[in-house]
């Protein structure tokens, strides 16, 4: 079985067909087609989006619905495309697709949660994209927290 | 901000070899044609915000994020609609437990 590096897990194991594949990369890291996802009972409701070419490199994103209940797609044709998914119909969260919001700090440490441009993984062949929204109804930075006032994880 | 009103099929130039084209105004959008010399980058705003975005991301320390996954738990997030990204990633992280008790 093969493993992989991580930042924050040491090495883990990994099977091929959990790899989430991204024929374009992510913007700003267009070189980085094949990441795992990492998701532990400790650190939920996090998920780690861990690169498999750099150890170094890894997102930490929300379940896009775990920040908005209400959130609504909508995927460009093109993006649907690269997902292999019906361009003329948006796909559903949890059914056809997962939905991953990555989170940042900024430089006035507030910690926010990209909306505008989720990552989205066809939940069937894994095949993910980080999809800007059509609809400029969501923010590049949702606000969730300010790190600086946030109590430590006991 | 320089403001025009321009109607469709009118255009703008920008220096000497960049010329915007309204090629359709609608009530909520606009279809715009640009021209511009190869070496000249033309991208959504989105884009340029997202991958920004994804580079203050890369470099997010750990120690906030447990604070950020201390505060989400505290709020009763926990218990959010995360099926579909359970799934997969048990997929991945299920045979990498460290105490695995079958020994594999």
């Amino acid at each position: 079985m093969p493993e992989c590096r991580t930042r924050y897990f040491e090495t883990l194991d990994y099977t091929e067909d959990s790899v989430i594949r991204l024929p374009n990369g992510l913007p700003g890291f267009e070189q980085e087609h094949e990441f795992i996802l990492i998701d532990r009972p400790l650190n939920r409701p996090l998920v780690f989006i861990q690169s498999l070419r750099t150890s170094s490199l890894c997102f930490v994103a929300l379940p896009v619905l775990s920040v908005d209940a209400h959130y609504r797609l909508s995927i460009s044709s093109d993006d649907l495309d690269v997902l292999g998914l019906d361009p003329y119909r948006q796909p559903r969260i949890g059914d056809d697709v997962a939905c991953l919001s990555i989170i940042a700090i900024g430089e006035d440490r507030l910690m926010t949660a990209n909306l505008l441009s989720p990552l989205v993984i066809n939940l069937r062949s894994c095949v993910a994209v980080q999809a800007i929204q059509a609809s400029c109804n969501y923010s590049h930075r949702h606000p969730l927290l300010n790190a600086e006032t946030v109590p430590a994880c006991s | 901000m320089l403001v025009v009103r321009r109607r469709a099929g009118e255009s703008v130039l920008i220096g000497d070899d960049i010329e915007v084209v309204v090629l359709e105004a609608g009530q909520n959008r606009v279809k715009l044609g640009i021209m511009a010399p190869r070496e000249v980058l033309v991208f959504r705003k989105e884009l340029e915000l997202t991958r920004e975005q994804n580079r203050a991301a890369a470099v997010t320390d750990a120690l906030s994020l447990s604070r950020l996954a201390g505060a989400l738990n505290a709020l009763g997030r926990r218990d959010s609609d995360t099926g579909p990204v359970e799934q997969l990633a048990d997929a991945t992280t299920c045979d990498a437990s460290a105490g695995d008790p079958d020994g594999r």
